[in-house]
């Protein structure tokens, strides 16, 4: 019984290896194992053992069973795993298809560019305020110390609805309602759309934008000034972008500066986009004019601060090397794609 | 303003390169627009000598010159001229070369015969015969001297100047003259500075024999100084005025007039000089005009003048109108005899109002505007008699008639040094700040900290302490400026709600493929007639600028539709197959016309979408998810815009208020911006958006019981609209709806004629327990009900 035993392990053991397919895996399951299977039939004959033999026998079949088990599992997994290998080698893709997307949109670059400075603003504690596009020729002028027939009213081409209705030629204006509306201390920037009648080329638009700035508290200095235009500098240029005050003039700040900071181009050595100077004016700044402070029923022996204004415009076409401003008001959508 | 350094070397002692001294004045304050090198377009042109001269064969009028222009070999030239001999030393313009008339020379051939350069005239070297005796001769200029050829033309035209052009600010009409800018270029090269002697000897007389002058009006005149000068003798003026006057870009014309030019630029004070012999009645009146009086100007224009203009009138009629330009009939002229001499102040704002209403800009009026000194009348008389006298130019009267109605006192302002430094944040020695200040003839004295300044009435832009600020600041120099970080609260800086709600909404759409245009907030007048709304439509009250850039740029816009169409517009007809835009911008609604206070300022969002996947369904599709962005409920019902497909438009509201308008552009407005394709609009209030906005989000557990789904096919009239169906799967199902889902919609074969088949699966749910069939056979059969009610039957 003993040899019949082990000449059927070495019969099944042969026909597993030779098995071709899970197929005929699962015939040789049921010859062997199976309720009607050879190794059952071998259990059935060992009534006729004496009382010594049967557990020796019996330990003898269960092993062989085992074994016969572990060799149909492996194969059978072994075969599974060669067929799904088959499966996936056939379902091979050419990866350098084209994407099935819905392709994202953009946010237009200068709103881009906006979003950017909003944030190191904010990120400085300046609150974002909006104010009116269509201003009284009060808050525009007047209040900012430029009165009717300044002659710095030449320093800007404004478009007139009425006799006192303006199309805002600078989002300064958006200040003196800050100021009238809010007690020190006041840290804002207010962005938005200005107009000036400008004739539309490469450089020039009757529509731009801007983004006003004002401090007021006690004891802010010029130096706080120069301190804050540095730190946007450093985050909208690089680390290593200096800051270099200019004086000049505005009605509604004394001292005034025109600011310049390191060419992003060359870094400072010079190029063509700073004319080869070094430097890139991207902003006019100064101190509050206690004028306007005082227009604004603030006291100026108080209080003092600054404000500035940053052209949006101006540092959008330099950031992405725009030749031409009414790109960005012609809104090809090959143009908006690239931003 | 132009200036030759030359010229300014008059003044001031200058002792560093050009490009130095300007850096040091940008830094003071004074920007420089350009540093013009003269002769710098004058280039590759050299003293040549004609050896030879033979005639052309095939011209009667070319020769053919052999020029010795300093090198081995003679270089061969055609000319056209003939005042040229052998022997001649000639100004030669070599092959590759470049004339301060643009031209650009090059070798070539004429008529046949090589030609490697060009022999120049006086005016092709850009010469009057101010600069070069014989400049103006027609023909060659024909080089005075022996000279060593090949030498630069530049070196021997003495072209070694430079024109500077200084930007002045508004503040600082003290620098709108010679004078001014070499003060400040004193101040910053620590050199000193010298004004111009004044004297001169009269013939004797009184001018108030001579003269009558009556100020009517000492608020638009508060001062009028009037000299006489006789037997003039009216010459070309000297070179050297010529020049400074020519650098500032101003036109030499005789000597008499060219003093009163020269004295504008040198001091800053418009002069003007009447023809005395013209003056009737002896008599000057500064008056305002008389309604409708008429003048004719120096340029021969006519012009009505009107009450709130000044005149300089002589006995009987205006003869200048004040401070921007003489009139025709009083002109200085080759043979005027005697002359009357005016300096005055006028105030600024009427000089500018005038100036403007009549369309006229002077030199002179460009100063009056900006301001002129009134101390400074006075020396600027005295120089133009100066002058007068130096060059010979006429016999001065004795005497001056000064008509002012006082003079402004001397004005001390009294400032802490401690207040100036708190300010800028930098500490100053009290010492420099009053060295710097007197410096710049704002004369100070110091006591116990407190700083006394004398400003002079040329300086009336200095009023407080931040001029005083400034002033120190731009002489001590901005790079001691030194940042300091941003102080005070520590927290994040806000933004309003509108600006928030806006970032939101434009991730949204930027996730749904849309890109972000901006258009100009200004559209043509006719703009809005491409919409073809009816007339009485409130659209079309939009508010006009009254100066725009021209029509296209005239008119505020109600809506942004037609900026949006323009954009679809350039991208169809650039052959891009498809887009998605938005803009997000403001309407201007005005609340009466002509306006007379603010517009209202609506935030208003378009979209604009084509393509052969869009259709009306996906702008629906952008709107709805916009509108579950702000958690709103919404109905969609019919609309009714003109410029809308009249069968594919809606109205979305929340809340029962329309927030937004959309559908497929009527091909009739389509076709008006040239767009032949199928393009989907919609306009939306973005106020009302943002108002519904009442979403606040709770979590709601999720579902622990099955649903089940039951599918709903009926039949009905083709034109009930799905939305009544759905509406009554919904009421039907009342709270145990999860969903209802459209599946399928058909029209066709085995449907009636009139009819449409229409699908829909229904989730339905509890959340207390499973469904008991009752539960589910109590619903099924409320939504039959339901659909029967509105003629819709279940397909068997």
């Amino acid at each position: 019984m003993k040899e019949k035993l082990l000449s059927l392990k070495e019969a099944a053991k042969n026909a597993i290896i030779a098995a071709k397919d899970e197929h005929e895996i699962d015939e040789l399951r049921v010859k062997y194992l199976g309720k009607k299977g050879e190794l059952t039939a071998l259990l059935k004959q060992m009534g006729s053992l004496s009382p010594e033999e049967r557990p020796v026998m019996g330990q003898l079949v269960n092993e062989a069973k085992q074994h016969i088990e572990e060799l149909i599992t492996s194969k059978a997994t072994e075969m599974k795993n060669k067929a799904t290998e088959l499966k996936l080698k056939a379902e091979t893709l050419d990866i350098t298809l084209p994407a099935k997307t819905q392709s994202a949109g953009k946010i237009h670059p200068l709103n881009t560019v906006l979003n950017d400075m909003l944030d190191i603003f904010q990120s400085m504690g300046f609150d974002v305020l909006d104010g009116p596009e269509v201003e009284t020729d009060y808050y525009c002028f007047e209040c900012l110390n430029v009165p009717a027939d300044h002659p710095a009213r030449d320093m800007q081409d404004t478009f007139y609805l009425s006799k006192d209705i303006l199309l805002r030629t600078q989002t300064s204006a958006a200040q003196a309602r800050v100021m009238q509306n809010n007690k020190p201390p006041i840290r804002i920037v207010c962005p938005g759309r200005v107009f000036r009648a400008d004739e539309v080329d490469a450089t020039h638009s009757p529509v731009f934008h801007q983004i006003e700035g004002l401090v007021v508290d006690k004891g802010i200095t010029m130096c706080d000034l120069k301190g804050v235009l540095e730190q946007f500098a450093r985050e909208i240029y690089g680390k290593d972008t200096a800051v270099k005050f200019r004086p000049s003039f505005f009605p509604f700040t004394e001292p005034s500066v025109e600011v310049d900071v390191t060419c992003s181009e060359c870094g400072g050595k010079g190029c063509r986009v700073c004319k080869g100077t070094g430097w890139i004016e991207i902003l006019g700044a100064g101190m509050v004019h206690p004028n306007v402070l005082r227009s604004c029923g603030i006291d100026p022996e108080v209080y003092q601060g600054f404000a500035f204004g940053i052209g949006l415009d101006r540092i959008t076409t330099t950031r992405y090397k725009i030749s031409d401003i009414r790109l960005l008001f012609e809104n090809d959508k090959r143009f908006l794609e690239q931003f | 303003m132009k200036i030759s350094l030359n010229h300014l070397k008059n003044y001031v002692e200058i002792n560093v390169p050009v490009e130095e001294m300007c850096e040091k004045m940008v830094m003071a304050g004074f920007e420089v627009e350009s540093i013009e090198k003269q002769g710098d377009n004058l280039v590759n042109c050299v003293v040549g000598q004609i050896k030879k001269i033979t005639p052309h064969e095939n011209s009667d009028h070319l020769q053919i010159c052999q020029i010795d222009v300093g090198k081995e070999e003679l270089v061969q030239i055609v000319t056209g001229a003939q005042n040229i001999k052998e022997g001649d030393f000639v100004p030669t313009a070599l092959d590759n070369s470049y004339l301060p008339n643009g031209a650009h020379i090059v070798a070539g051939k004429l008529r046949g015969v090589d030609s490697f350069g060009m022999l120049c005239s006086g005016e092709e070297l850009g010469l009057t015969e101010a600069d070069y005796e014989g400049a103006s001769v027609h023909g060659i200029l024909i080089l005075k001297g022996e000279l060593e050829t090949g030498t630069d033309m530049r070196e021997i035209l003495g072209l070694d100047d430079y024109i500077i052009d200084f930007k002045i600010t508004a503040n600082r009409p003290d620098c709108n003259c010679f004078l001014g800018v070499a003060k400040e270029i004193s101040v910053v090269l620590g050199t000193k500075f010298k004004a111009p002697e004044t004297n001169y000897k009269t013939v004797g007389g009184n001018v108030k024999d001579y003269i009558d002058v009556e100020v009517k009006n000492y608020e638009l005149c508060p001062r009028y100084i009037g000299t006489v000068v006789k037997n003039l003798r009216i010459k070309p003026s000297p070179d050297w005025m010529q020049k400074a006057i020519s650098a500032s870009g101003m036109r030499p014309i005789n000597n008499i007039v060219d003093i009163t030019n020269f004295v504008m630029l040198e001091t800053g004070q418009p002069m003007h000089a009447f023809n005395y012999n013209e003056l009737s009645g002896k008599k000057i009146v500064v008056r305002n005009a008389n309604a409708g009086e008429k003048i004719t100007t120096l340029d021969g224009k006519d012009y009505e003048l009107t009450t709130d203009m000044l005149v300089i009138a002589d006995g009987e009629k205006p003869s200048c109108l004040a401070g921007i330009m003489g009139g025709k009939e009083s002109e200085i002229e080759d043979d005027t005899k005697d002359l009357f001499l005016e300096s005055a102040k006028f105030k600024r704002d009427n000089i500018r109002h005038t100036a403007r209403s009549l369309g006229i800009r002077t030199e002179a009026s460009g100063r009056f505007e900006r301001g002129v000194d009134i101390m400074n009348t006075e020396y600027a008389t005295n120089r133009a008699l100066s002058l007068i006298y130096e060059l010979d130019a006429g016999d001065i009267i004795d005497g001056k008639i000064d008509c002012n109605n006082g003079l402004p006192k001397e004005r001390i302002l009294t400032v802490t040094a401690q207040s100036v430094t708190d300010l800028l944040g930098v500490d100053i020695p009290t010492e420099k700040m009053v060295e710097i200040l007197n410096s710049l003839e704002l004369k100070t004295t110091e006591k116990d900290g407190v700083l006394k300044v004398n400003v002079p009435s040329i300086r009336d832009d200095v009023e407080g302490r931040a001029d005083i600020a400034e002033e120190v600041m731009r002489i001590y120099g901005y790079d001691h400026i030194v940042g300091t970080p941003m102080r005070g609260d520590v927290r994040r800086g806000t933004k309003l709600d509108e600006r928030n709600k806006a970032d939101k909404l434009k991730t949204l759409l930027c996730g749904m493929g849309m890109y972000e245009i901006m258009t100009y907030s200004f559209i043509s007048s006719g703009a809005i007639d491409t919409l073809l709304l009816d007339k009485n439509d409130a659209r079309r009250n939009a508010i006009k600028i009254i100066n725009p850039l021209g029509d296209e740029y005239s008119t505020l816009r109600t809506q942004l539709t037609t900026s949006m169409l323009t954009v679809l517009s350039t991208n169809i007809n650039r052959k891009i197959e498809n887009g998605r835009f938005y803009e997000i911008s403001k309407r201007f609604i005005p609340h009466s016309l002509p306006v007379t206070e603010q517009p209202d300022e609506l935030a208003t969002m378009s979209i604009g979408i084509y393509g052969k996947q869009e259709d009306f369904f996906t702008l629906k599709g952008i709107i709805e998810q916009i509108m579950k962005l702000f958690g709103s409920h919404t109905q969609y019902v019919r609309s009714s815009e003109p410029y809308l497909h009249p069968g594919r438009q809606a109205s979305c509201l929340a809340n029962n208020k329309p927030v937004a308008v959309f559908g497929e552009v009527h091909p009739a407005v389509a076709a008006s911006y040239d767009i032949e394709n199928r393009v989907y609009v919609a306009e939306i209030d973005l106020s009302e958006l943002y108002a519904v906005n009442k979403r606040k989000v709770t979590y709601k557990p999720l579902p622990k019981f099955p649903a089940v789904e039951r599918d709903f096919a009926m039949l009905c009239d083709i034109d009930l609209p799905v939305g009544d169906i759905e509406k009554a799967i919904t009421s039907g199902a009342g709270r145990l709806l999860e969903k209802a889902e459209l599946f399928d919609i058909y029209v066709g074969s085995q449907i009636p004629e009139g009819k449409k088949s229409v699908a829909y699966s229904v989730w339905l749910r509890s959340n207390e327990a499973t469904l008991t069939d009752e539960q589910i056979d109590a619903a099924t059969q409320k939504i039959i009900s339901n659909l029967e009610k509105i003629g819709a039957t279940l397909r068997k």
